[in-house]
């Protein structure tokens, strides 16, 4: 699954270096634009719906924890 | 009995508050850590009351509707997970009473979240509704019928629907005890003009006592002062020149003045702003408590969006986890999304899921600023420009890059940051002469004629500021820049408490004695109030 999270998000943000950091979002290299594209691309690409309860730091700041979410949700 | 109470008007420069804040820290170290946060309560009612006390019965009105909704939605999900916890369930059972219980949650925050909102429109446009409804009876309205306008409510209304939401989404705990909720509320230092705190970082930190720390209430007093340099030597400084400029903004002026008062109106508005939040920080630094930070030098800021993260921090955060975030994943706006994709590609989509959440938030920050229509073309125009330098991001990085800009340049981020403040400036323009019909007039009178004339011939002297005042202001700029390069590099706090005695001794009393002579005090000026008081 990091895999394929990571494929995703590398072609909609190859300037985005994302195992850079493991705290993406307290690093402030996603920004709330950033995050919005992340969801839509995470959301349409693996057909989830991501409720607001996740929508928190823990879940983007690295790829592991979307991945991690990505799989909750599947 | 009126006159009375406007005397003790209490805000962070009025001379009683200095007593009031020493009163405070002296009880406040002298009794028990367990009752500390009693000692805060009772200062923030003391401070509330101060302002009169017809808006309270509105306050806490507001505050026992939230802290009941709050409560009843932990309620409501506890049982639901003692249920889940108890009876044997199969999967389907389980997400049903799951729903079940997040739909009545859901009605509990609608209808409180409803209510608040409206006793927050109400008393922003409650005047205007007011007098049309007085035209339309001809004057027959009872005169006891007036606009009640609790003090703070943009900030303590903002504050408890996120308190709300949390408990709702389930990312807090409610609080029990109705004293301590109401502290959170009301507590003084940030009531006049926020931050807007949110409860899981700030009520810790109210309850729980702190123990003195002669580090921490030195760097909380340093800071306070520093305030009160920036409000009282700066802002209030600049804005005697900014109101004499735009109070008639018809007579005979020299078009660049009208530059010139935009200018020193952002520098204004940001000293003013920032000062009080300087104060309000110091104040907590003081009682060992870390208050939210609000503004992080929003002028070194290289774009718009920059800059929104760096200026009133919190009303910003505030927007983005409880209106833009929400709307972001709304499935609406996903089908929205995903036809876009299909149509016109990824671009488009992400295009969509930012776009329209950014153009509620900025209709929305607009009219949180003022319900007039130069502030909703104010949120339009911020708007407009986080919106295309979004959406147009791969073109402008093209033509950077075809006109060979070197992006990382000193200059370049230097002529990023004069930009950005040449961008708030005339956002400036749109609201401080009143009316959009006289922002339109000043603009065509700078397009006809740009007179640079006045910087030499000494008028810049005839608009409140006599040469000694105006020089004043521009030392305390030039002040303002050194320092605030300063503290993007560190803590100027930490440098200055690195120097031996004499140095700092010297630092300190040089910045006391700054204020005390400096500081526009005593007749003549209104010092009483703040910018985003009324808010």
């Amino acid at each position: 699954m990091k895999e394929k999270v990571l494929e995703v998000l590398q072609s909609e943000y190859p300037e985005i270096d994302f195992l850079a950091s493991e705290e993406l979002v307290d690093d402030g290299i996603l920004d709330s634009l950033t995050l919005t594209g992340i969801i839509a691309a995470l959301s349409m690409e693996f057909d989830i719906t991501i409720p607001y309860e996740e929508i928190i730091e823990e879940n983007f700041n690295s790829v592991d924890g979307m991945a991690a979410m990505v799989e909750r949700l599947s | 009995m009126k006159g009375i109470l406007e005397k003790h008007y209490m805000t962070f420069i009025s001379g009683i508050f200095f007593i009031f804040i020493l009163a405070v820290t002296v009880l406040y170290f002298l009794f028990p850590l367990k009752y500390r946060w009693f000692v805060l309560f009772l200062a923030s009612l003391v401070f509330y009351l101060s302002w009169g006390y017809e808006t309270l019965p509105v306050v806490l009105a507001c505050v026992i509707l939230v802290y009941a909704a709050a409560r009843r939605m932990e309620t409501i999900y506890s049982r639901q997970d003692e249920q889940l916890k108890n009876e044997a369930m199969d999967a389907q059972q389980k997400k049903q009473r799951k729903l079940r219980a997040k739909k009545r949650c859901r009605t509990i925050l609608s209808v409180t979240a409803l209510l608040l909102i409206v006793i927050l429109v109400y008393s922003k446009v409650g005047d205007v509704m007011l007098a049309g409804i007085s035209r339309l009876t001809q004057g027959g309205m009872p005169r006891w019928l007036k606009v009640v306008v609790p003090l703070g409510i943009s900030y303590y209304t903002f504050s408890m629907l996120s308190y709300l939401a949390d408990v709702y989404w389930r990312k807090e705990k409610a609080e029990h005890n109705f004293l301590k909720f109401l502290l959170f509320v009301l507590f003084f230092p940030k009531i006049l003009q926020g931050p807007i705190s949110r409860h899981k970082t700030l009520a810790p930190q109210l309850n729980e006592g702190h123990a003195f720390d002669y580090t921490q209430f030195c760097f909380g007093l340093q800071l306070a002062l520093w305030g009160y340099f920036k409000k009282l030597v700066i802002a209030d400084r600049l804005s005697v020149f900014v109101d004499t400029v735009f109070t008639n903004c018809y007579e005979e002026k020299s078009s660049l003045i009208f530059v010139i008062a935009a200018m020193f109106g952002s520098i204004q508005l940001y000293c003013d702003f920032s000062g009080c939040m300087d104060m309000a920080r110091g104040i907590c630094q003081m009682l060992g408590i870390d208050l939210e930070k609000n503004f992080d030098h929003p002028f070194f800021a290289r774009s718009a969006a920059e800059f929104w993260r760096r200026w009133h921090i919190t009303l910003g955060t505030w927007f983005k986890d409880y209106v833009y975030m929400p709307l972001v994943i709304s499935p609406k706006l996903m089908k929205l999304a995903q036809k876009a994709k299909k149509k016109f590609g990824s671009r488009a989509a992400k295009n969509v899921m930012a776009v329209i959440p950014l153009a509620c938030v900025w209709v929305l920050t607009g009219l949180w600023h003022g319900t007039g229509p130069n502030y909703i073309a104010w949120g339009i125009y911020w708007g407009i420009l986080i919106i295309c330098s979004n959406i147009f991001a791969p073109e402008i990085k093209k033509i950077t890059d075809f006109l060979k800009i070197d992006t990382k340049a000193r200059s370049w981020h230097i002529f990023q940051m004069a930009r950005t403040f040449l961008l708030f400036s005339f956002g400036r323009l749109l609201t401080m002469p009143g009316h959009l019909r006289t922002t339109w007039d000043i603009l065509k009178k700078i397009a006809q004629k740009f007179d640079v004339w006045i910087l030499f011939d000494q008028s810049l002297y005839n608009y409140g500021l006599n040469q000694k005042n105006f020089n004043l202001a521009m030392t305390g700029i030039f002040v303002l820049w050194c320092v605030s390069m300063l503290q993007e590099k560190g803590s100027v706090r930490e440098m200055i408490a690195r120097n031996n005695v004499v140095i700092r001794w010297g630092i300190y009393l040089i910045a006391f004695f700054s204020v005390i002579v400096f500081g526009m005090w005593g007749a003549g000026y209104s010092n009483t109030g703040f910018t985003y008081m009324n808010y």
